[in-house]
């Protein structure tokens, strides 16, 4: 512990993040110049504490005399950056100030993950726990006191009146570490081929049991809370890490059949599915573009008129996207900065998601591979389910686009794997005899 | 409006554009930097293993590589993660760990003792690349990536 | 042996990579590909942008009526409609339910972004600036526009006038029809929105341009066009014994007169008493692929070029007339024919202006706030269709249908003018027979064609003809 109090000079962090401030200011001064949002206090305020809060994480962290990686934070803010941008451009001002208070929250978050647990890899020792807890979490908006009901859906406990927390997002967390401790245990047993165990006295699938359990349960959950988004999300994860750990495709291809079967089923006898269904595959149709289809054609409508270089910030008019500022920022961002702007963002996810994965590659066992590869893996694909979406290539899912969407579940959730992605590469660092 | 000021107005929007991309590029140039160094480290075997030196008959075969996990178990009871057959060995013997990005070797209160690099250990200790851990007739060396 | 996890690292970061690369183009395919027709849109909310806040421009008759205009109302602007006939022609421009008819087709014009104004376009979309919106001249002729309307009362159908020097449209209406102003006033918006869309009447189709309905009888005009260029005498005499058969492989099928008549007949007689079996032995001589040809000359078949959305309709429904029933069924104007009153009108004026088929239209010009003329909407005439003597002699035939001795569509006279028709009396799926008229006036030197179709219509065209004689006596100012 005495090495880690040496501080470390972390330059290219510090550099990156200058143009983090940079952005946000001209972002804001865009938006702000257009007349798209009023000058005031909260216009100085915002870019200001959030540079301020930027600056701090580095500060923290190279005092602490972190050796992890220095992209993922400059990279995590940057998003945050734009998100705090479009924010402004397209919420009402009280959300800029909550977001803001999120974005402090989730800088707290990132402090406390680097801190706690002391050693990493104990998160290996106790899996069953975080299986317990992650499902205690994920049904705790049942509970009467602290569960909330929003927009119709009751995937919400707060505690004041203004902080409400979804915790099917911190879930992802817990799932993520869950199924890296099992599969490093169990792995090879999965792995194997059933022929070749025939004299065997269990044959590998019963290792799938805790797992699948683990996963029907959380099926379970999110269908009666009916979050569509987290479902897929968890489903998504759920077949990569089998993925990652044993390397069989044929795990993965039965889980997508799976998958599609379980999608159409439910498209039938859920209603609200199969309303998203109808919407995916005809939202231009007459029925569908005044009613359950009007926020994805408004959001098509943004798309074609971005172009190649955009309408300008500030200067658009996704403003009919109904909660525009949740699930159609990326629409948003496209229209007013153009596919120039769009393709620059998703590359900014896609160095992200590289970078995670070549810590993943490195780390010194299979447990911290697996939980760096799968909290990876969480990021892009829930970046790809939501830009899919507005993209009409999948149907829509209320899903937050990482650090970009309005909302603090998601940033506290999204900051909190950041935090871990960059511990295992100080790990890594350090195990190889830095 | 008046024209200047939205000229003025697009060079701002112009500007965050270009530092959307200053970011992405430098942030890429640092990916591929990194990524070319790490090319070179992941040559080497990034995980540690324990590689049979010296065995017996019934014990593991010599050569043999064996993976540590975060948390391994050595020991004679076939539930162990690394299994040392040997009369010598307790059911549960020694853990390697790897903890504050280190790893470690304890004695889980074995009845004849673990070795390491010829003496016995009494508390928890750092292993390093080439150090050797005996439990009984077996003697394993430890390999790290550096 | 068991795959090493960073071998299965290293090719979930592929699929990842390839999955962002299809949705960068999916990105693509809205934000470039389909850019254009997106903005294009008539329920594009981009194009309404300024409807509460700024003057819409006005959308003015020929005599210059305004049809449309913005008036200040409370806090912003409402846009009203003068002419609830012209519902869906001039269409509406609705902050929530979009735009139709000439206020869609003519939506960046009227909020000051003609497309002839790159610079009002360019400054508009990036520097925030709106230029005074431009107002929009149509053909329409309020007068006539009144008679078509009071002619069909509020029997089902469409009348459609045109003038054929210009085409120009002169009138147009559809019935049943809406009334434009409560789906564009927010208090009324919504109640009035769902009493029109979900109408088993359909009122906001333009029966004009987008009903299709079998042409019956008018059809003749393009039957015969193909027989005499195929070089058919009009003067021959040909034997019509009612019922007709070409030979017993029609079994029971016969085509029947509809003056159950004996007799000799030519084209003129034939036009007058529109002699089913004259018209079905004249198509199976010229035969089905040159009869295809000529409907495809007309337009028939394919999307007429205007600036508001047209029906194609249909020659057959396998697009070719490969069987002699058909081939014979057709030439009366049945077979599987599907036309819009609109393209009838065409076909009409294309007879009346000596051959070559006009492109129709609604506006004449866009004129900016200061009163230049920004642009004149002139498309004039597509290729000669047919020979100025067919046309001629057609014309002709049809001057003979109105006026003489015995003509079916005596109906359609005007005292003092020589008008050229046809009747028509087209059977259907859906019941009674649809009525039709195509018709121009003066003979000699054509200012006016009218198409007159109503649904369902107990006396066929014998009820449609005096609506196309009223609206022709009004363009004709009597």
């Amino acid at each position: 512990m005495v090495a880690r109090m040496r501080p470390a000079f972390r330059g290219t962090e510090l550099g990156l993040i200058f143009w983090v401030a940079l952005l946000v200011g001209l972002g804001f001064l865009a938006v702000i110049g257009a007349g798209a949002s009023a000058l005031q206090a909260s216009s100085l305020i915002v870019p200001a504490t959030f540079v301020a809060v930027a600056v701090a994480l580095h500060l923290f962290l190279a005092v602490r005399g972190s050796r992890g990686d220095q992209l993922l934070l400059p990279l995590a803010l940057g998003l945050t950056a734009i998100g705090l941008v479009m924010v402004e451009r397209l919420a009402p001002p009280v959300l800029l100030l909550q977001q803001l208070t999120w974005t402090v929250v989730a800088a707290g978050a990132f402090v406390a993950a680097t801190l706690i647990p002391r050693d990493l890899t104990v998160l290996a020792r106790y899996k069953y726990s975080w299986a317990l807890a992650g499902i205690a979490l994920l049904a705790s908006p049942l509970l009467p006191v602290i569960g909330r009901e929003l927009n119709g859906a009751r995937i919400w406990i707060g505690l004041g009146d203004l902080l409400n927390f979804q915790p099917a997002e911190a879930v992802k967390i817990l799932l993520v570490i869950f199924f890296a401790s099992y599969l490093e245990e169990n792995r090879e047993l999965l792995a194997s081929a059933p022929a070749r165990r025939l004299g065997s006295v269990v044959p590998p699938l019963a290792y799938l049991v805790p797992i699948v359990l683990m996963w029907v349960l959380a099926m379970g959950v999110m269908v009666l809370q009916k979050d569509l988004g987290a479902t897929l999300i968890f489903f998504g994860i759920f077949l990569a890490m089998i993925y990652l750990a044993t390397g069989r495709a044929t795990y993965a291809l039965t889980g997508v059949v799976l998958l599609l079967a379980g999608g159409s089923l439910a498209a039938r006898v859920f209603a609200h599915v199969g309303a998203r269904i109808d919407v995916w595959l005809a939202p231009f149709s007459d029925e569908l573009r005044f009613g359950a289809g009007y926020q994805l054609v408004q959001g098509l409508f943004a798309l074609g008129n971005g172009g190649l270089l955009g309408a300008g910030l500030g200067n658009g008019m996704p403003d009919r996207i109904p909660v525009v500022w949740s699930d159609f920022v990326f629409a948003a961002f496209t229209e007013e900065v153009g596919f120039i702007g769009a393709i620059g963002l998703l590359a900014l996810y896609l160095v992200l998601v590289f970078r995670g994965m070549s810590i993943a590659l490195r780390a010194p066992t299979p447990f911290l591979q697996l939980l760096a590869a799968g909290l990876s893996f969480g990021l892009a694909f829930q970046t790809l389910v939501i830009v899919g979406g507005n993209a009409k290539l999948i149907p829509l899912t209320g899903v937050t686009l990482p650090f970009l969407s309005y909302g603090g579940s998601s940033l506290v959730t999204n900051f909190v794997i950041i935090a871990l992605l960059i511990r295992v590469s100080d790990i890594t660092v350090r195990v190889r005899g830095g | 409006m008046d024209v200047p000021y939205q000229i003025a107005l697009w060079g701002v929007r112009l500007a965050f554009l270009v530092v959307l991309y200053v970011f992405l590029i430098r942030a890429f140039g640092s990916l591929w930097r990194a990524l070319r160094t790490e090319a070179e480290l992941a040559a080497r075997p990034a995980l540690a293993y324990l590689v049979v030196q010296r065995t017996h008959a019934q014990g593991p075969r010599a050569g043999e590589r064996l993976p540590l996990r975060t948390i391994s178990s050595l020991g004679r009871d076939a539930g162990n993660d690394v299994v040392v057959n040997d009369e010598a060995a307790s059911a549960r013997h020694a853990t390697v760990t790897l903890s504050d990005g280190a790893w470690w070797l304890e004695d889980q209160g074995s009845t004849n003792g673990t070795l390491l690099n010829g003496q016995r250990i009494v508390r928890r200790e750092r292993l390093r690349d080439g150090d050797i851990v005996e439990i009984g007739r077996v003697g394993l060396r430890f390999e790290a990536a550096a | 042996m068991i795959r090493p996890i960073a071998a299965n690292i290293r090719s979930l970061t592929l699929v990842i990579a390839l999955a962002f690369l299809a949705t960068s183009m999916g990105v693509a395919y809205w934000s470039l590909v389909q850019a254009a027709e997106l903005s294009a849109d008539p329920f594009n909310p981009r194009l309404l942008a300024t409807l509460r806040d700024r003057p819409r421009g006005a959308i003015v008759a020929a005599d210059g009526t305004v049809l449309a205009s913005s008036a200040r109302s409370g806090s912003g602007y409402a846009r009203k409609y003068a002419d609830r006939s012209l519902a869906q022609a001039i269409g509406y421009a609705s902050y929530t339910y979009g735009t139709s008819g000439v206020e869609a087709a003519y939506a960046e014009s009227l909020i000051g972004r003609d497309a002839a104004d790159p610079i009002s376009q360019w400054r508009a979309r990036y520097l925030g600036e709106q230029s005074p919106p431009a107002s929009v001249r149509v053909a329409i002729v309020p007068a006539v526009q009144r008679a078509a309307a009071a002619a069909l009362g509020d029997r089902r159908g469409a009348v459609i006038a045109l003038d054929p020097r210009t085409g120009g449209i002169l009138a147009s209406v559809s019935q049943p029809g809406y009334d434009p102003n409560l789906i564009v006033d927010p208090a009324t918006q919504d109640l009035a929105w769902q009493q029109v869309n979900g109408n088993v009447g359909k009122p906001l189709i333009d029966r004009a341009r987008q009903g299709l309905y079998p042409p019956g009888s008018t059809f003749k005009l393009v039957t015969a066009a193909a027989a005499l260029e195929r070089g058919l005498d009009p003067k021959a005499k040909i034997r019509v014994d009612d019922p007709y058969q070409a030979d017993p492989s029609w079994g029971s099928y016969t085509v029947k007169s509809p003056s159950q008549a004996h007799g000799d007949f030519d084209l003129s007689l034939a036009f007058q008493r529109s002699e089913n079996i004259y018209f079905a032995k004249i198509g199976l001589q010229t035969g089905g692929a040159r009869l295809a040809e000529y409907a495809a000359r007309f337009g028939i078949g394919s999307v007429p070029r205007c600036e508001l959305s047209a029906a194609k309709g249909q020659i057959a429904t396998g697009g070719q007339l490969d069987r002699p029933i058909l081939v014979a069924d057709t030439s009366f104007g049945q077979g599987e024919l599907l036309v819009s009153p609109l393209q009838m009108a065409l076909v009409t004026a294309t007879i009346a202006r000596g051959g070559s088929l006009p492109v129709p239209h609604y506006a004449t010009a866009v004129v900016d706030a200061a009163g230049n003329t920004l642009r004149l909407i002139e498309p004039g005439a597509l290729a000669q269709a047919i020979k100025p003597e067919t046309a001629a002699t057609i014309g002709a035939a049809m001057v003979a249908a109105v006026e003489g001795p015995g003509a079916f569509a005596f109906g359609a006279r005007i005292p003092g003018v020589r008008v050229a028709g046809k009747t028509g009396t087209a059977e259907n799926a859906s019941g009674l027979p649809h009525g039709w008229f195509v018709g121009f006036a003066p003979a000699e030197s054509p200012v006016a064609v009218v198409a007159v179709l109503i649904e369902n219509s107990p006396g066929g065209g014998e009820d449609a003809a005096p609506v196309g004689a009223a609206v022709l006596r009004s363009a004709l100012g009597r």
